[in-house]
């Protein structure tokens, strides 16, 4: 399960770093919306777009509520492609 | 006969909650466009033509609206509308659109489109409706502040304005301080039909702006300061948004007065506030006899970022319309608005609380022109029919 989660945490991270245009390695493994300049509300929407490609899920204003930091998005994941 | 319509039938269509925004943004896509219509369903969309255009010319106009719809149109999320307060159904005795009347009785008298004198009788009620404001404001113990009408270009840039919102800027210049260029205007500036004619290079680059929203400036007045404790203000002022060939009578002005009371705190505070002084304001609304909806909206954010964010701002609930009937068009005009900002403001302009946490903002904000314009929209020119507290609140005014 942990590796599961990891698995999330690293492609999500990845993504995030394509979207927000910055190394992997300048974001926090607690990143949130707000955290960095680059998270905002243009970035926010980016990076859910971008997820919702690679992801294939359906985007919507609940998740876009919701979504809001690397854990809630790689916890949405693990449900959603788990289901 | 000359073609001067171009049709176009997006595929997708527009979906009907996108119509008015789409709609609204055509008014800027050429200045060879004089109107847009999409239909009712969406599936097909007019635009109407000052002359016949050579074919290059269609083309173009029909690519950038091409772009308009695959910009704000593909993918766009349907937004999920909140609503706080539905008066709608509230009974009041006038159907006809007022603004014959006041032109015909010397109450309104049009510059130029988008700007409006106003005579004795709106100036009244929008002095009464301000001062109902004022005393909600005091009810929030709130400081009062003046702006002025300009606003700093680097300010805007600060906000992002210039991405969000290009198409409703206003610029201020003045002539550039060479003796000779000045000499050389005087002699030779005149207004042809399309406007002022000048030399060129006669004016200097662009460093300030009219303003487009009160609470602009007092983010601008709180940069880099760490707040003792939450604030709440405020103020009255002119707000300048172009509209293009949307500007419409009073409903749509290009220079009008907003009032509005801005928070400034923790998030909480802002949010509390911004409910609190909408359920106060209701009670208003009613005393008025207004017949209204408040619900959930978005900003007029230009095509680009159009998309992302209205969706952000519809998942988030960031903001909220008063919208008041017009009887004579059975639809409705936003009259006001209740916002929150989250912290944008204060990441952009620096400013913190005592925890170290940037502050959050909101404001409610209202048109007083629009106000008003409601207002007679609903009740007409008899002022017995009128609300109690309207009839004697404008007898007593001056």
């Amino acid at each position: 399960m942990a590796q599961q989660s990891d698995h999330y945490q690293t492609a999500v991270k990845s993504i995030m770093a394509d979207a927000f245009n910055l190394p992997k390695e300048q974001l926090a493994d607690d990143i949130a919306f707000g955290d960095i300049p680059q998270w905002d509300s243009l970035g926010h929407m980016d990076l859910l777009m971008a997820l919702e490609q690679h992801f294939a899920f359906e985007l919507d204003a609940d998740l876009i509520a919701e979504l809001t930091s690397i854990d809630a998005i790689c916890r949405y994941l693990k449900e959603d492609q788990n289901a | 006969m000359p073609d001067t319509t171009l049709i176009l039938h997006p595929d997708p269509g527009i979906p009907e909650f996108l119509i008015g925004q789409v709609q609204a943004k055509l008014a800027y896509l050429d200045e060879s466009v004089e109107k847009a219509i999409i239909s009712p369903d969406g599936t097909s969309l007019t635009l109407f033509l000052d002359s016949e255009l050579p074919d290059s010319r269609r083309q173009e106009i029909k690519a950038k609206a091409n772009h308009v719809l695959d910009a704000m149109v593909s993918g766009a999320l349907k937004p999920r509308i909140k609503v706080l307060e539905d008066h709608l159904d509230r009974t009041v005795p006038y159907r006809k659109d007022p603004m014959p009347w006041l032109l015909e009785h010397g109450e309104v008298y049009e510059e130029s489109p988008g700007m409006f004198s106003i005579g004795p009788l709106l100036t009244r009620l929008i002095a009464y409706f301000e001062g109902q404001l004022v005393d909600l404001a005091k009810t929030f113990d709130a400081r009062p502040y003046r702006f002025p009408a300009l606003i700093s270009a680097k300010f805007l840039e600060q906000i992002d304005y210039f991405h969000s919102f290009p198409h409703s800027l206003t610029f201020a210049s003045h002539l550039r301080q060479d003796l000779d260029l000045i000499e050389r205007f005087s002699n030779e500036a005149h207004c042809s039909d399309e406007g002022l004619e000048v030399p060129p290079n006669s004016f200097a680059k662009v460093r300030a702006l009219l303003s487009t929203a009160v609470c602009f400036h007092l983010y601008e007045a709180l940069n880099h300061s760490k707040l003792k404790e939450p604030l709440c203000a405020t103020a009255v002022g002119r707000c300048f948004r172009y509209e293009a060939s949307n500007l419409s009578s009073l409903t749509r002005l290009w220079d009008f007065t907003m009032y509005e009371i801005i928070f400034v705190g923790p998030k909480d505070f802002v949010l509390e506030n911004r409910e609190t002084a909408g359920q106060r304001a209701s009670k208003l609304y009613e005393s008025w006899g207004l017949a209204y909806k408040v619900e959930s909206a978005n900003d007029p954010f230009f095509v680009g970022e159009f998309k992302k964010q209205a969706a952000f701002q519809s998942a988030f609930q960031l903001k909220y319309e008063v919208q008041a009937q017009l009887p004579y068009r059975e639809n409705r005009l936003a009259i006001g608005s209740y916002n929150y900002h989250q912290d944008f403001f204060g990441r952009r302009m620096h400013i913190s609380m005592p925890d170290e946490s940037f502050a959050n903002t909101g404001c409610i904000a209202f048109g007083l022109e629009r106000l008003a314009f409601a207002f007679l929209a609903q009740y007409g020119f008899d002022q017995t029919v009128w609300p109690q507290a309207v009839r004697e609140g404008v007898s007593c005014g001056i």
